[in-house]
């Protein structure tokens, strides 16, 4: 990681770009700013890191870049509290620290020879994001590859020129949806929620994994419709998230009953998400 | 086995102040006794239980832990240089006290190493002290421990009759200290040891407790309990394990520090997603997850129960919760 | 601040008064309980330490018989109605106890359009004192135990309540000890008082029990618990806790009733309700306001008049 003995000490990266995703959601792509953590910095899809805006705080987002494309990392998020506004301040060629990466993250080697689904809504692509890019870069190590995506109007769609890429790849199946109501005349998509989307779309089950992520109410209505598809428990990834300070199990604060998402997480199956305390 | 007079335990007091040494222990703070650092002999109290516990030596309120400066229109983060903390005496530590810290090492340093916490347990030597008083607030029995339980002192001291303390070495790092300082002490049996302090709670079966938290984290029994906590720091802040803390900056965009202070699991906002859903909305939630983190989550993980019964927060807290009453009626049987 | 200025033991009460107060509380409980007057009584019973007493809030008459009143009987029961404690059942009418000190906090919140009288069915107690901070809860009420706001107090027994609970028995007169304290602050130079509060106030763990027992702190987001902007640094260091207990003795300037609770609760023994007191005794010389037993329009610091003194303003 670093060669401070300070576990609390972000390693400092330069604002190499910046994308505006949505009108609200913005897209930092860092280089770390020491040649020697730009050359050992390495992480897995599902990991986290502690994001800093000095004077500000820290804020918790996946990194949402594949590990296979080296000399850069990306995260997404959302303006919505006093560190990710003041991180929405800064421009191109500022400084954000970087801690981690923090959490456990997906098993990619158990997933080779399987089928992928994955199933996003609105902000909750990006977690989903580095994997699909991750398998993309290693397509031959994969079966069929589905994605449905969904958010609640055209313009909440985040990675849209990546969503067109996918579209006109051959060995991707893209299923692009926005709300009722959500899509304007030109719309090419379908209309309808994510998970009624993804019960017509019906991937097959059968030596399949499916990841999920997306707000609690998608998930809700996600997992019958896997279920009802035939996907077990133990078929089915997701990625949760929990208010954090620390990022690495010492804080108390990121717990869902005795599982810590921070730690043990961020990514579990939905086996181990029915058996948690129910309190996200 | 050693002994050593109450004069000269505060002669050894003002000998290690002299040597460099940073002393602390439990002093005269207004109408409080507090453990606070110690200029002289003369300043340490015996027999009384300070307000707060000893966990600060180790876990400050608040401390910085990195600062940050833009230096030409360049950011440049600057670490804490931990090699200065102070060789560091803990005196007159309660046996609740005492025991904490080695019960808070194991989060400290899962898989991440906190060198705030470990740098100052590496630096300091305790010396425990046994309680010849105890009120009906104190169930450290309860919870596995006792008014002469030496773990986690590294030299503890039995008073005996005459002003006087036998010297039981714990540890290599108590031996050493003991060696340095050997002209205080004596050889001498020194005499009848005084009548320990006499908790009433009987030892529960914290395994029993587990089981039962295992299975109820639905019940209405939280309500019934939590109903009337109001949701303030005071049993966490006192508390020799409560370990909650929060990050936080100070300062402007160009320059300042990153602190780590301590923070409580009672706050209402404690786990308030910046979206504004919080998962423990209510204090119902709140309080079921200290005693769930107490008696069964860090069990869970590092198999130690979160709780050395000082009953810190029984006195303290404003609408009288007692975590000894709660933990009893489950190991008795809800 | 310690509490215990005499140190005779001798009970001021005898048990038997406390007794007729636990028994009168206990009927009337039920009786409203059964009745179905009301839904929900707030009292308070007996916990695990020998003489300790804690809040209660009871729905079933058959736990009517777990109500008590006795020294250790403290906290003031407003703050449970109060829009902190959303979780508390509120479904039409409630019962609470209510001592003098707790009535004029209720009357401060009707005052606040935070409760209407008529969902209140008030058990006022003709109450003697209770314990101050840092005492065991099996003393009995002596001069060494008894809180220093009961040594003042003008409203022993509680008016424009439901039902009162005992009679009053004959009380001492006993030492002032809060006005001597006030005059003792009155009587320092600025420069001293800043001492006084810095050297008190550097004691502070921001645990907010000050906040969280209050009756009047009831902001849903409490303005130092935000964090855009962040209106006072939230670690407990000096700058901070000057900054926090300021704010809040001005919010409260008026409105506090003087229940003490900040300081009982105050795990560091920090004298809060003296800034609170003085604040009132300040806002009773400018604006010759004081908060009472009548509700009342917002005070002085939530509203203005024509006539307001400006002689101040420089």
């Amino acid at each position: 990681m670093c060669d401070s003995k300070n576990i609390y000490k972000p390693h400092l990266a330069t604002i190499e770009q910046i994308i505006d995703e949505t009108p609200d959601v913005r897209t930092f792509r860092l280089v770390f700013q020491d040649e020697k953590v730009r050359e050992s910095f390495s992480f897995r899809s599902g990991q986290f890191a502690e994001y800093s805006a000095f004077g500000f705080g820290e804020s918790t987002f996946c990194i949402a870049s594949s590990p296979t494309r080296a000399g850069h990392i990306e995260c997404c998020f959302r303006a919505v509290g006093k560190v990710t506004e003041a991180l929405r301040r800064l421009e191109v060629g500022d400084t954000v620290g970087v801690r981690g990466p923090y959490g456990n993250s997906f098993p990619i080697e158990n997933f080779h020879g399987k089928n992928l689904v994955f199933v996003a809504g609105g902000i909750a692509l990006p977690p989903l994001r580095t994997l699909i890019w991750n398998a993309l870069d290693q397509r031959e190590k994969f079966g069929d590859i589905t994605i449905v995506y969904g958010a609640r109007s055209e313009s909440d769609l985040v990675y849209k020129r990546e969503l067109k890429e996918w579209e006109e790849r051959e060995d991707v199946r893209l299923v692009k949806t926005v709300d009722p109501g959500g899509n304007s005349p030109e719309w090419d998509g379908k209309v309808g929620f994510v998970p009624t989307v993804l019960g017509e779309a019906a991937p097959v089950a059968e030596n399949t994994i499916a990841l999920v992520c997306g707000p609690p109410i998608m998930i809700k209505f996600t997992l019958p419709v896997l279920e009802k598809l035939g996907f077990s428990d133990e078929q089915i990834y997701t990625t949760l998230e929990n208010r954090m300070k620390c990022g690495l199990g010492k804080c108390g604060r990121c717990n869902v009953g005795n599982v810590y998402v921070c730690k043990d997480g961020p990514v579990f199956t939905a086996g181990q998400v029915k058996a948690m305390s129910q309190e996200f | 086995m050693p002994t050593i007079t109450e004069q000269n335990l505060r002669t050894l007091i003002d000998s290690l102040v002299k040597d460099g040494s940073r002393v602390v222990g439990p002093k005269a703070a207004g109408s409080l006794t507090l453990y606070e650092p110690l200029s002289s002999g003369s300043e340490l109290v015996l027999g009384a239980l300070p307000r707060r516990s000893a966990k600060e030596t180790f876990f400050p309120l608040c401390e910085d832990i990195l600062s940050y400066e833009k230096k030409e229109g360049k950011m440049t983060v600057a670490d804490v240089d931990l090699a200065r903390l102070p060789q560091t005496v803990l005196v007159g530590a309660l046996p609740c006290d005492a025991a904490a810290p080695g019960i808070l090492d194991a989060v400290f340093s899962w898989d991440y190493n906190d060198e705030f916490y470990l740098e100052r347990r590496k630096k300091t030597t305790v010396i425990g002290i046994a309680c010849t008083k105890a009120d009906d607030a104190c169930f450290c029995t309860a919870v596995g421990y006792s008014p002469s339980e030496s773990r986690g002192s590294d030299l503890f001291l039995l008073p005996l009759e005459g002003d006087k303390y036998r010297c039981q070495v714990i540890t290599d790092k108590g031996n050493l200290l003991l060696e340095r300082y050997r002209h205080l002490f004596t050889d001498e049996e020194g005499g009848k040891v005084l009548p320990l302090a006499h908790p009433t709670m009987e030892k529960l079966d914290l395994k029993k407790i587990r089981e039962w938290l295992d299975k109820n984290f639905e019940n209405d029994f939280w309500r019934e309990i939590a109903e009337r906590c109001v949701g303030c720091g005071a049993c966490a802040f006192i508390c020799p394990a409560c370990h909650c803390f929060d990050i936080n900056d100070e300062g402007s965009e160009g320059k300042g520090t990153r602190r780590k202070q301590w923070d409580a699991c009672g706050f209402s906002k404690f786990t308030n997603h910046a979206s504004g859903h919080n998962p423990r909305n209510v204090q119902p939630q709140r309080y079921r997850n200290r005693i769930m983190h107490k008696f069964k989550y860090y069990d869970d993980k590092f198999g130690q129960t979160l709780c050395t019964g000082c009953g810190r927060c029984v006195r303290a807290c404003p609408v009288g919760i007692d975590i000894a009453e709660i933990i009893n009626k489950i190991g008795s049987g809800l | 601040m310690n509490n215990i200025a005499e140190k005779q033991n001798t009970p001021l009460v005898d048990s038997a008064y406390f007794e007729a107060i636990t028994t009168a509380i206990r009927m009337e409980a039920r009786r409203a309980l059964d009745s179905g007057e009301v839904s929900a009584v707030i009292g308070y019973k007996s916990g695990r330490r020998k003489g300790s007493a804690q809040p209660v809030i009871i729905t079933d008459a058959a736990r009517s018989d777990e109500l008590v009143f006795s020294p250790a009987c403290v906290n003031n029961l407003a703050l449970y109605l109060t829009k902190a404690k959303k979780e508390v059942r509120k479904n039409g009418k409630i019962a609470i106890v209510a001592k003098g000190c707790d009535l004029k906090a209720l009357a401060g919140l009707m005052g606040e359009s935070q409760l209407k009288r008529e969902n209140l069915h008030i058990i006022g107690i003709a109450c003697a004192g209770v314990h101050g901070g840092n005492v065991e809860p099996s003393e009995p009420l002596s001069t060494g135990t008894i809180a220093r706001k009961c040594r003042e107090c003008h409203s022993h027994v509680p008016e424009g309540v439901d039902m009162t609970a005992g009679t009053l028995p004959a009380l001492e007169q006993l030492a002032a000890l809060e006005s001597e304290e006030l005059s003792r602050l009155e009587a320092m130079t600025p420069a001293e008082r800043w001492a006084f509060w810095t050297e008190h106030l550097s004691r502070c763990i921001r645990c907010m029990a000050c906040r969280q027992v209050c009756p009047f702190c009831y902001c849903e987001q409490c303005l130092c618990d935000r964090n855009r902007p962040q209106g006072v640094e939230t670690t407990p260091r000096p700058a901070g806790n000057m900054g926090w207990h300021i704010i809040r003795a001005m919010h409260l300037a008026g409105r506090c009733a003087g229940c003490a609770e900040c300081e009982r609760s105050c795990p560091m023994d920090i004298p809060l309700n003296l800034l609170n007191r003085k604040m009132a005794q300040e806002l009773k010389d400018l604006y010759g306001h004081e908060a009472g037993m009548q509700p009342h329009e917002k005070g002085p610091l939530a509203m203005y008049k024509e006539n307001d003194d400006e002689s101040f303003i420089k």
